[in-house]
């Protein structure tokens, strides 16, 4: 296993991330969910009174909701829910010096390339391990602009008013089962604030690691750019794989506020035990831009919409979104856009790639409400099958009020053309190497907005596929 | 009580018996063609029409919150005085009517 | 060809007409046995069967993905409806001048039926086909003189009663309907047109159709539905099954121009086997609430099915068309194309599946679905989906949803066109692809006209 190094091209047949540190928790709840766990959880964080009772409401919401019959196969996860754990704390505090990190903990970050990473100029970092975050920093030459990159219980801590003018409202608990859920036992996650007209040039990265067997991580990130703000957030997650199922249920609540713009890149190589389950959603405001870049790789079963609410005259917003479904894996990924402002405009592109037996499913939504005048949106959908077991769907909702508006959607199904392959393999290459060449052929448009290391570990992930596709 | 509709004409029907909503619950019922979910705030009546303008799904599965009504199904808000939109992923604001208490006979103007 | 329309012969009688009741029947088991009586045993248990499928299946609610726009619970009260009076024991000699007015536009034809409430009233046919051995007949006559035929297809596999609440209830109360049938190789050179009537406010028609066309034939079918405006909720059901075998070619067209008030619902299925082409074109412009289930089947390599839809629609009427595209077996190809147009405060909903099962290698499919909303309360909402699971197969959909073209409105008024002018041509330019695809003699016509009679009254 190199040390130091950046990350490498992964295969799925050998997950690269799967290895297992020895636990080494000092705390940790009893398998399983009720009342009690979430005070616990709540105590923990030392909270306010109305955090507890959100919680508590929150699980009440949780408990009254049925599994969604939607989307992807959650018969396993529910009948082993009692078994999860549902908080871990893997050590006393999060460190603000790498040195401060445990041993244990930093060995992993640093197989994972963390470090490295950082010192790739990054404006900024966190790790969080478990539930909680281990480590987080930013470089002082945004703290002193009045950023604010924290973990989450400390942007509550520190910033109430801030914190609680935003948290919720984006995305309420009672939005589906899995919000819920995270709204009653969230820990982990980023508070990141960037004040007017501060405009970050680097990137924030954060990685989300779960070392635990049976573990549910509940992050909950919320983002307020004011006006004329900019950045770029990064988030990574990976796991060991475990023959036992674990469960990752994310919230990300975003504010856009006046002429900011904000990316959001998640890369999730969760390992084939994980389901993925995320609700995240961004309010964009007068003519801001918000865009989520959304690297599905990972995970037994992803189920992720990624969406952006366009509130405010000439928002607009984006989604990119590729998915990778191999053996085992399904991947119902894709996104959403509601132009409720005249003047909006948005574009959902899609790209995913079934191979073996997976599944790739795109769901999105693009609602235009009466008063969203020349709302224009354009969602264009591709899937690539690899082999005659693959599968794919798609499930797009065009929900229209009012002739101001103008939608289109396309999506088209294809394989790897047989002429394609000749044609390549007859200048010297490999069926594989023609293979691997046409499919970063097919997902280069959204591929090349990733940032650096991503693509090229995309890119090396198809190679070592399509190795092994042949046949 | 919720405010009278502006101006708008239309027929005062009795739609329950005040028992049949009691202090912090919601009813659903029909008065001629409207589907109607009454609210009861500590006494306060209030009538929206009974259904979700996020997608259509009935608002009296849902819960009073202090003047506010959410909704079951995904969280939306409403405001129960003006039927405006208050929480998301609610956007639009449901219609609201008139409503009388005449002795026990709650009235709503459809 | 006879004007049938003048005609006045009553359907094949083997049964007598119902007693005149003084209260007409609610929908109910009682209504299901009156119609059971005198019929063979194995419709009989079909009917019941049908009626506890009914009765167990709980009505479709919005919390449902099919459901999900459709209102059912507000939009329809079974307990209103009233069973239709039988329309065969209506006054001789006198027809409804709405029908006979739309059967006058009608050009020639093979074979004609009219249909009013619920019962089949005339029916003719070119005495040279019927030579060959073409059977177009009332379903009540089939169910004695054709049974066998009956007992397998009718209401079996192709449209079962558990498909849903509204199919099992047309499974049980249908009252009599339309069989045609098409030996092997023989061609029918002119369609075969059904007229339907409904009189009766406040009532509940159902109706049949089965269609079966042997390897090698050819046939057309035209049917189109009318009535008044209604000012009480009007159900009218329609099941229609379909079933093209090695190498016959069948169309299928509906032009639905029932009046207001009319909740029109219609479960179609569509079997196209090896070789066949089996085209469907549905066109929705009446009523105040249209469901359309559209299932169309590829069953033998080489199987091709169009599916063609129109609506448009304004004041508040709503469509919601459901349709689906499976592709069973391998090298078959579909093409769906549904376009419509909207305006005041009319709602659509369009959720269009294409299937391609396992194995079906080779399969073409597309769909296309296109909105063109004329108004600011107008509503549309789409939904292609596609389900994907075979690999070698060329599969693609599109929606889209957009106003007026604002350059071909331009040029249009640049060329002294008045603004209304141009408006009609655009959306009669936008639907007419639709029917160009499929011009059967005489339709094009005659939906031009009904369409430009809409644009005309906005």
């Amino acid at each position: 296993m190199p040390e130091n190094e950046l990350v490498e091209g992964l295969g799925l047949d050998e997950y690269q991330y799967g290895f297992v540190d020895e636990e080494t928790h000092v705390f940790r709840t009893r398998p399983g969910l009720d009342e009690d766990i979430v005070r616990e959880i709540s105590e923990h964080k030392d909270e306010p009174e109305w955090m507890l009772e959100f919680r508590l409401k929150a699980l009440k919401i949780y408990e009254s909701k049925p599994m969604p019959t939607w989307g992807g196969d959650l018969s396993h996860l529910e009948a082993t829910l009692d078994e999860i754990y549902f908080y871990v704390k893997p050590q006393e505090q999060m460190e603000r010096s790498w040195d401060d990190v445990p041993d244990t903990i930093k060995n992993t970050f640093e197989r994972l390339g963390i470090p490295e990473a950082e010192q790739k100029l990054l404006s900024g970092v966190g790790a969080q391990y478990e539930s909680e975050m281990v480590y987080h920093s930013l470089k002082e030459e945004w703290s002193s602009k009045g950023v604010i990159f924290d973990s989450i219980e400390d942007g509550l801590k520190n910033h109430p008013d801030l914190f609680r003018e935003h948290f919720a409202t984006i995305i309420p608990a009672a939005d589906n089962k899995f919000a819920a859920l995270n709204s009653a036992v969230w820990s982990g996650g980023s508070f990141l604030y960037i004040p007017k007209g501060v405009q970050l040039d680097t990137p924030l990265q954060a990685y989300f690691r779960v070392n635990q067997e049976r573990m549910g991580q509940f992050e909950r990130t919320l983002i307020i750019l004011d006006e004329g703000a900019q950045a770029h957030y990064i988030e990574g997650c990976t796991a060991p794989v475990y023959s036992t199922d674990s469960f990752h249920s994310g919230v990300i609540e975003i504010v856009l506020k006046k002429d900011s713009r904000f990316r959001y890149t998640t890369i999730q190589n969760w390992s084939n035990n994980m389901y993925n389950l995320v609700t995240q959603r961004a309010v964009v405001n007068e003519n801001a831009t918000m865009e989520w870049l959304d690297g599905n790789l990972g995970s037994k079963l992803t189920m992720k919409y990624p969406s952006c609410y366009l509130v405010g005259e000439g928002a607009h917003g984006e989604i990119m979104s590729i998915a990778y479904a191999s053996d085992g894996q399904h991947q119902d990924t894709g996104g959403k856009v509601v132009h409720v402002a005249p003047n909006t405009t948005s574009s959902i592109t899609s790209k995913s790639i079934s191979k073996g037996t997976g599944r790739s499913s795109y769901r999105g939504l693009c609602k235009v409400y009466e008063g969203a005048y020349n709302a224009r949106s354009n969602v264009e959908c591709d899937a690539l099958l690899i082999n005659s077991t693959s599968r794919t769907d798609t499930y797009p909702y065009i929900e229209i009020e009012g002739k101001r508006a103008t939608i289109g959607h396309e999506a088209t199904v294809s394989k790897i053309g047989d002429t394609q392959l000749f044609y390549l393999m007859s200048r010297g290459l490999t069926k594989e190497e023609a293979m691997s060449l046409i499919v970063r052929g097919f997902i280069e448009p959204i591929a090349k907005q990733l940032p650096l290391e991503y693509a090229v570990e995309l890119n090396r992930l198809i190679e070592l596929e399509m190795e092994g596709s042949v046949g | 009580m919720a405010d009278e509709g502006e101006g708008v004409s239309g027929d005062w029907v009795k739609v329950a018996d005040l028992d049949e909503c009691p202090p912090g619950s919601l009813l659903d019922l029909e008065a001629g063609e409207e589907r109607i979910v009454l609210a009861n705030v500590d006494g306060d009546l209030y009538a929206l029409q009974n259904r979700c303008s996020h997608q259509d799904l009935p608002l009296s599965d849902g819960e009073l919150d202090g003047d506010q009504l959410e909704c079951l199904y995904h969280g939306a808000r409403f405001d129960l005085c003006t039927g405006k939109a208050m929480g998301l992923p609610a956007i639009t604001p449901v219609p609201t009517y008139a409503v009388e208490l005449r002795g026990q006979d709650i009235y709503v103007k459809i | 060809m006879s004007n049938p329309a003048q005609a006045v012969e009553a359907s094949s009688a083997e049964e007598e007409p119902s007693a005149e009741e003084d209260t007409p029947s609610s929908l109910d088991g009682g209504a299901v046995e009156r119609l059971s009586e005198g019929a063979p045993s194995w419709l009989s248990e079909r009917r019941q069967h049908a009626w506890s499928v009914f009765e167990d299946t709980p009505l479709p609610s919005t919390r449902s993905e099919e459901w999900r726009y459709t209102d059912v619970s507000r939009l329809l009260k079974f307990a209103d409806l009233r069973v239709a009076p039988d329309g065969a024991s209506g006054e001789e000699g006198t027809r409804p001048a709405g029908l006979t007015a739309a059967m006058d536009e009608d050009e020639a034809a093979a074979g004609h039926t009219v249909v009013v409430d619920g019962s089949v009233v005339h029916v003719d046919l070119d005495p040279a086909l019927e030579q060959q051995g073409v059977i177009l007949t009332s379903l009540r006559a089939a169910v004695h003189e054709h049974g066998d035929l009956l007992e397998e297809w009718l209401g079996t596999e192709i449209l079962p009663p558990e498909d849903g609440k509204f199919q099992a209830l047309n499974a049980a109360l249908w009252s009599d309907g339309v069989l045609l049938y098409v030996p092997p190789n023989v061609k029918l050179d002119l369609p075969i047109r059904t007229t339907r009537w409904i009189s009766h406010s406040g009532s509940a028609v159902f109706t049949r159709t089965l269609i079966v066309a042997e390897p090698g034939s050819q046939v057309s079918y035209v049917e189109e539905l009318l009535s008044e405006d209604f000012d009480q909720r009007t159900l009218a059901s329609s099941a229609v099954e379909i079933i093209a075998r090695d190498g016959a070619q069948v169309q299928y067209v509906c032009i639905q121009r029932l009046g207001r008030g009319v909740f029109c619902q219609s479960a179609q299925r569509t079997l196209a086997h090896r070789d066949s082409k089996l085209d469907t074109l549905n066109v929705s412009l009446g009523a105040s609430v249209t469901r359309l289930d559209l299932n169309a089947r590829l069953l033998g390599p080489g199987a091709h099915s169009e599916l063609l839809g129109l609506y448009f629609g304004d004041e508040d009427q709503h469509f919601d068309h459901c349709t689906s595209q499976d592709h069973i077996a391998p090298d078959t190809g579909s093409d769906l194309l549904y376009k419509g147009a909207l305006d005041d405060r009319a709602q659509s909903a369009f959720r269009g599946m294409i299937r391609v099962h396992r194995g079906a290698q080779r399969t073409d499919a597309y769909q296309t679905n296109r909105n063109l909303l004329l108004s600011d309360d107008c509503r549309a909402n789409s939904l292609p989906n596609l389900e994907i699971e075979a690999d070698d197969v060329k599969c693609s959909h599109g929606a889209t949803v957009g106003q007026l073209d604002s350059e071909a409105l331009f040029y249009l008024l640049s060329r002294g066109l008045s603004r209304h002018q141009a408006e009609r041509l655009v959306v009669l330019g936008f639907l007419g692809e639709v029917m160009a695809r499929l011009p059967l003699g005489g339709v094009v016509k005659k939906v031009t006209r009904a369409i430009e009679r809409k644009l005309k009254n906005g």
